[in-house]
């Protein structure tokens, strides 16, 4: 065991300076493939100090991986390390706005690229992240130096440094594959592993901003766009049973199980509706036709005295009203203030001017 | 889990979008927080940077009585005013824009109706009219060198625009001349290359050329510093329509039958007297109002070409109403609204949103709550969706009354070299930005 750990300390005071020059060498690669994003790392000696400080716990846990002597890929080594990068390159942030421009069009893939990589770096940062396999992640690895960086021209590290170069291979054996091919190859592993990542709430919505160091466009001033907060309805205490929720969403299968299983088609909630009020007000004509088929009351009443076809008045569903019509449903049959659903029809349906019986 | 998102009070933590419904995996919806979170941090940071080299207040003056209100920076004599435009990359070229020509007005219509402003959820984008560009850039007094569009040297495709117009605007005791800066606008495709803050210094230095000192803006994000951070409040109109498109959602205990009941509206206006504002009721107009924004801190200094400008009513880009007393013919109250539209994106059953944006509202004799309750079946009659309005003024009398629901968005206003050494509470701004 003493053995061990005397070629474990020797093991890592080399692997320290090997990766210390990695990580210099890789700062200066950031500085000139983030150059066109304006993040000006200055090229002093103070890269020393900003490597030893943005470098995140994720890559001191990398290192620690190594030095250790496990041979293994901590899961969030690889993916880690781009989310430092990107961490970095924020850091360096943005003194000298004025200088520095590149005039070429970002591109879509460009914009969608950055997402991706500030997707994967908050998914590695996070330890809910589902796990990705090591050859996945060096996948990943790999394409991401290839897009940023070209083709791998460095020296292969000392076959000590396992992770190194694993790592290095991923990349080397790309070639010279195009950047843009990377870009997307990185996309579509992306979105393989995780389907919804574009479709969620904030990455889309910040995709426009691009990753992190863009948002100006959208963010800086002008007005705003508001719509209503979702609020939970309190103090609303109504109740309802399943099957009032089914014919609310229009879940014909789950309905059916519930009238199989005895439910009376009929069944009032504390509101005195009925499945097929739901039905009717959600504008559910499949879920319609089928609690009439099961003989639903057509002309239900709930609390209010209004029928479903006074729903669907309201609501203006002339397919739904109509087809009400065609099954017996009263167009006279007034509400608790007196109203007929024909009272309240504004629109010009004929099949609300006609007589009860008349049709059929 | 949805609390965690909902805006918190933390400046860091007020544009976050509102969560959706369809209610993600507890670990996907980590993963969306906090890759959101690292997105905001970072973005704040870069955005502080740039507000940090200007003469803004400071988030670390904030509290520190001992700095005087008003200017921050005192006026450079003229003669030391760049000369020259700031520096564009290669690429690009400034151009000035005169929104007279047709189709000058075109190329901005369609820059900002494809890149302008979206919801936190891109399901909706501003869709401003080309008669409203014209309205909102033509004020009196105008400087067409404060219209600056950007263009791509090789194919004069438009690629980014800000403008500015002239205002006087009183800050307490003291009418001050300054620039209202709006419609910053890059395209998306651009957004990478950081084009704003040199297009705000550009529109800054057009500014001073003019020997103006002081301007002001709004934002839906906190920059530094805040003179007032008010909310959006929106009184459905067509509810099935805003239900479907995803402005607004139903509980799933309450029907869209009892919704639609409940934002119902009279066919006909209530107030007797109550009527479309015309041009010779300019001067009264332009009296009441005055009368009534002295008595907020911070609101605009209307003379008669001013509400001739911006209050008399011009189609589907600002309505006004007034409530002339049948008896004596005064004008005792007015109303307004502007005709913002905006682009459904991806809903195949609609493309459009109309919706109406309260302006200045004055009343006297009538109650406010008739007053907009008025406006609110004018608007509905004219077909608008939805009807919004700011906690600003004493909006908040009519508010929760008329039925209006709390918006998602924040509206922060500030102002460019002048300090106020408190944050104003909303109902202390007498000043509406478009």
């Amino acid at each position: 065991m003493g053995e061990w750990h005397d070629w474990q300390s020797l093991l890592q005071s080399i692997l320290v300076g090997l990766i210390f020059s990695y990580l210099l060498a890789k700062l200066i690669s950031i500085v000139v493939s983030f150059k066109d994003e304006n993040l000006t790392i200055t090229r002093n000696t103070n890269i020393t100090t900003t490597t030893t400080k943005t470098v995140t716990g994720h890559d001191v846990i990398h290192d620690d991986v190594v030095s250790e002597g496990v041979h293994r890929f901590e899961d969030e080594s690889v993916m880690a390390e781009q989310g430092s990068v990107r961490n970095e390159s924020v850091d360096g942030g943005d003194e000298d706005y004025d200088d520095d421009w590149e005039g070429v069009e970002s591109t879509e893939l460009d914009e969608a690229f950055s997402a991706a990589t500030a997707f994967v770096a908050a998914a590695a940062a996070d330890r809910l992240s589902q796990k990705v396999s090591n050859d996945v992640q060096l996948q990943l690895y790999g394409l991401y130096k290839i897009a940023t960086e070209g083709p791998c021209s460095t020296p292969q590290p000392s076959p000590l440094k396992m992770t190194a170069r694993a790592k290095w291979q991923a990349w080397q054996k790309l070639g010279a594959m195009p950047p843009e091919d990377a870009m997307q190859k990185y996309i579509d592993v992306v979105s393989e592993l995780y389907p919804t990542w574009l479709d969620g709430s904030s990455l889309r919505s910040k995709t426009g901003d691009g990753g992190g160091p863009s948002s100006e466009a959208r963010g800086p001033m002008g007005p705003v766009f508001s719509s209503f907060v979702y609020e939970e309805e309190c103090g609303n205490d109504s109740k309802m049973d399943a099957i009032h929720g089914f014919a609310r969403e229009g879940d014909m299968a789950n309905l059916l199980k519930c009238i199989e299983n005895g439910v009376s088609v009929n069944l009032k909630d504390s509101e005195g509706r009925t499945p097929l009020h739901w039905a009717v007000d959600r504008g559910h004509l499949n879920v319609t036709e089928l609690l009439i088929g099961r003989s639903a009351d057509v002309n239900a009443k709930d609390n209010d005295g209004q029928t479903p076809l006074h729903y669907a008045v309201t609501c203006e569903r002339e397919g739904i009203a109509e087809y009400l019509v065609k099954h017996n449903a009263n167009i006279h049959s007034e509400d608790n203030d007196g109203s007929s659903s024909r009272d309240i029809c504004s629109s010009n349906w004929p099949f609300m001017q006609q007589h009860v019986g008349e049709v059929n | 889990m949805v609390d965690s998102n909902i805006s918190s009070g933390s400046p860091e933590e007020t544009q976050n979008p509102n969560p959706d419904g369809n209610a993600p995996s507890e670990s996907d919806l980590a993963l969306d927080n906090l890759a959101q979170k690292v997105q905001e941090s970072l973005s704040l940071e870069n955005r502080h940077k740039f507000w940090e080299t200007q003469p803004v207040g400071q988030f670390k003056d904030i509290g520190n009585s001992s700095l005087p209100e008003g200017s921050i920076e005192p006026p450079t004599p003229l003669s030391e005013v760049k000369q020259e435009p700031y520096n564009l990359p290669n690429l690009y070229e400034w151009v000035t824009c005169d929104v007279h020509d047709e189709q000058m007005c075109d190329e901005i219509y369609t820059l900002l109706a494809n890149n302008y402003v979206e919801d936190d959820e891109n399901m909706f984008r501003f869709n401003y009219s080309k008669e409203f560009l014209r309205w909102a850039l033509q004020p009196p007094g105008y400087f067409k060198s404060w219209h600056i569009g950007v263009r791509v040297k090789s194919s004069k495709k438009m690629v980014a625009f800000i403008t500015g117009v002239p205002a006087r605007i009183r800050v307490r005791d003291e009418v001050v001349s300054m620039a209202e800066i709006n419609f910053l606008c890059v395209h998306k495709k651009l957004r990478t290359k950081r084009l704003a803050p040199v297009m705000i210094k550009e529109v800054t230095r057009r500014v001073h050329l003019e020997n103006i000192w002081q301007a002001a803006y709004t934002a839906g994000v906190v920059l530094p510093t805040p003179v007032a951070t008010c909310q959006y409040w929106h009184r459905s109109l067509n509810p099935k329509k805003l239900i479907d498109v995803g402005f607004s959602r139903l509980g799933a205990r309450m029907t869209m039958s009892r919704t639609i009941k409940l934002y119902k509206l009279p066919e006909s206006t209530v107030t007797p007297g109550f009527r479309k504002m015309e041009i010779h009721d300019v001067p009264a107009v332009t009296r009441l109002i005055k009368n009534y924004l002295s008595h907020f801190i911070v609101a605009p200094d209307f003379d008669e070409n001013d509400v001739e400008h911006w209050l008399l009513p011009r189609k589907n880009v600002v309505d006004s109403y007034l409530v002339e007393s049948p008896e004596t013919h005064e004008v005792t109250d007015f109303c307004s609204f502007y005709t913002l539209p905006s682009t459904i994106l991806g809903n195949p059953n609609y493309s459009t949103l109309k919706a109406a944006y309260s302006f200045y509202n004055v009343s006297t004799t009538t109650p406010l709550l008739q007053l907009m309750n008025d406006a609110l079946i004018v608007a509905k009659q004219k077909d608008y969706d939805v009807f919004n309005a700011l906690d600003v003024m004493q909006n908040e009398i009519f508010l929760k009354e008329l039925k209006f629901g709390p918006g998602d968005g924040k509206l922060h206003y500030y102002l460019y070299n002048y300090r106020v050494r408190h944050a104003l509470k909303p109902s202390e701004l007498g000043l509406v930005l478009l």
